[in-house]
């Protein structure tokens, strides 16, 4: 970390003292702008959602008047976001472990099983990363009428493992194979020799060794279908499977505006991403880098 | 499905089929067994992948071909009829000439400000980590938040844009940024770059980390100023990740659409629809389900050129490199 300074410290040796210190100033001046800048929001949205009700009609955006921390509680029970908190959970959870479990077999095999069509069949899922939602958003949805899953959670999980909504197996296909490739062969010919069977080449020495990967991709998958609005808002119109996000978008587009209602729903869905967020910190950056780098 | 795909695809000719008869005649049953592993192994997600990723894709096309109303049992094939109107629709050339301007603004001002930021936390790295995990936390909110809240933001009473203009004695541009249909777009398009300028910079600061810092040393011995340095240095050194989020940036410009359902429902009039903004609509709220289908062909068509032009782009980069 200490060589990337470099550029701003021979500054040091050719400009007068003060004027380098205007510019690590200038320069910190501008972070901390854009840190407001990004902050702002997060705060208006944590101190709305501790409101009293009482006092939200004077000025209901006014940071941290009256606070009321039953107002989450309220919006856990009253708001119904305490049902919606459990579909988003029903649907998060699936969503993740089938996208882990297919994309790390198929992902597996793309890698280290010689077989002809392989590049075909891996080119195919990754026509997948190009294809928006957008385009096949219309025909899916009476595919899932078709098929009888329509309204029901799995109108949603399915799709999300498909990668029709841009995070499931042709993104963890992706990675894994990626991670895959990298992995030394030596382990493998070793348990071979061994006698072990293909099956347990994989569940005993390369699955292991990919855990790493397999995390890169669960938050990556994890945070993205908890936040997912487009496919719950067209598959699942229901009230009893209804996520955090259409729960919330409904709630907020009614005629009374419960701002704090409203606000503490956003705080009830954002909160578990922003906590996995900071304990994974460097697993979900090096998700989010690695997923638009390695390509 | 994928197993007869894997296993056993009818095609004699294939070298790499005659190559694994080979090896299964090879009296090597390891390799055999090593087929049906990877048949087994690729099936589940192949399967799932073909039924609702690949037959949706494909009867999008088919469906653009029909006037079905999403309705009757029947879908009346109408050839390229619905391609014909596109061409004389002015609510679709409003949508595109929308789209345009959010893909234009949408790729610009967060490359740029990504870029900025991303260069001023490499170049003094005292708390960079802890910028780069304060600008990455807007990229993890649900868009159906980030909305609501730059709905708050921009709030004629109570907004806080509106009284920080007042504060600063600009009232005269006080107004309900997503009511007026000369702010409305680019009001959402505010909310859309809050959201997205930390991912840009999070991956160009990543892409930083590789650069020699050697050569930017020498460039400032020699005399180059901070922003020549950023110009003729260090930008070059990371032209392919900068290509690679403008691309990511600019792709998913094009489909562009839960931004638009939370904010502005395609509002006021058709100031703020863009093209999938516009294929829903038709498609889930008008009933014209082929015609709807259409437009998202078109979003499809725009969205895989733009994807190949980025990849001619990396390649292009790849061997200059």
């Amino acid at each position: 970390m200490a060589s990337v300074g470099a550029p701003a410290e021979h500054t040091r040796m050719f400009s007068p003292l003060h004027r380098r210190m205007a510019a690590t100033g200038s320069r910190y001046a501008i972070l901390v702008l854009f840190g407001v800048i990004t902050l702002y929001p997060f705060i208006l949205v944590v101190s709305t959602g501790l409101r009293d009700p009482v006092s939200i009609n004077v000025n209901p955006f006014a940071l941290f008047e009256n606070i009321r921390l039953a107002t989450i509680s309220d919006a856990w029970t009253l708001g119904g976001f305490g049902g919606y908190f459990k579909n988003t959970l029903l649907i998060t959870v699936p969503t993740v472990a089938g996208t882990i479990v297919l994309s790390t077999m198929a992902g597996y095999a793309l890698a280290r099983i010689q077989f002809p069509g392989r590049n075909l069949i891996f080119f195919t899922f990754m026509l997948g990363l190009m294809i928006p939602f957008t385009s096949i958003m219309i025909p899916l949805f009476y595919e899932l009428i078709d098929l009888g899953l329509f309204g029901s959670v799995w109108a949603v999980i399915l799709p999300g493992i498909a990668g029709s909504a841009g995070f499931g197996v042709p993104l963890g296909i992706f990675l894994m194979r990626a991670f895959f490739q990298d992995l030394p062969n030596e382990l493998a010919e070793a348990a071979r020799v061994d006698g072990a069977t293909e099956f347990q080449v994989f569940r005993k020495v390369m699955l292991p060794l990919a855990a790493p990967g397999i995390a890169v991709l669960g938050v990556l998958v994890f945070f993205q279908s908890w936040n997912q609005f487009l496919m719950p808002l067209l598959y699942l119109p229901g009230e009893e499977n209804r996520p955090l996000s259409t729960g919330l978008y409904i709630f907020a587009s009614g005629r009374v505006q419960d701002f704090e209602l409203i606000a503490a729903g956003s705080v009830i869905m954002i909160l578990p991403v922003i906590v996995i967020f900071l304990i994974f910190q460097r697993t979900f950056v090096k998700g989010v880098t690695a997923g638009a780098l390695k390509g | 499905m994928a197993e007869t795909k894997v296993a056993t695809r009818p095609r004699p000719a294939s070298r790499g089929r005659r190559r694994a008869i080979a090896r299964r005649a090879g009296a090597s049953t390891a390799r055999g067994s090593e087929l049906w592993t990877a048949a087994l192994f690729i099936a589940p997600a192949l399967a799932l992948y073909i039924l609702l990723m690949l037959i949706p894709f494909l009867n999008s096309v088919y469906f653009s071909l029909t006037d079905w109303n999403g309705a009757t049992l029947a879908k009346n094939f109408v050839g390229l009829a619905n391609y014909a109107e596109m061409l004389q629709d002015p609510q679709l050339y409003e949508a595109f000439r929308n789209n345009l301007v959010w893909i234009v603004i949408g790729t610009v001002v967060p490359v740029s400000v990504g870029l900025l930021l991303a260069m001023i936390m490499w170049s003094t790295p005292r708390f960079a980590l802890v910028f780069r995990t304060l600008f990455f936390l807007p990229y993890l909110l649900p868009i159906v938040v980030v909305g609501l809240v730059w709905n708050w933001i921009y709030h004629p009473l109570y907004g806080v844009l509106n009284s920080f203009l007042e504060l600063i004695g600009f009232d005269y541009l006080t107004r309900g940024w997503l009511a007026d249909g000369d702010t409305a777009l680019y009001a959402v398009l505010g909310a859309a770059i809050w959201s997205a300028f930390g991912f840009v910079t999070v991956l160009l600061f990543a892409g930083l980390q590789g650069v020699n810092t050697d050569v930017v040393d020498a460039a400032a011995i020699d005399g180059a100023n901070w922003l020549q340095r950023a110009r003729y240095v260090v930008i070059p050194a990371i032209a392919p990740v900068l290509t690679l989020v403008t691309s990511i940036t600019l792709i998913g410009g094009f489909a562009v659409i839960d931004f638009i359902i939370v904010m502005t429902n395609g509002g006021p009039g058709n100031r703020t629809s863009v093209l999938g903004f516009y294929a829903y609509n038709q498609a889930f709220q008008r009933n014209s389900v082929g015609y709807g289908t259409a437009v998202s062909i078109l979003i499809t068509v725009l969205s895989l050129v733009a994807a190949v032009v980025f990849i001619k782009l990396r390649e292009g980069g790849r061997e200059r490199g």
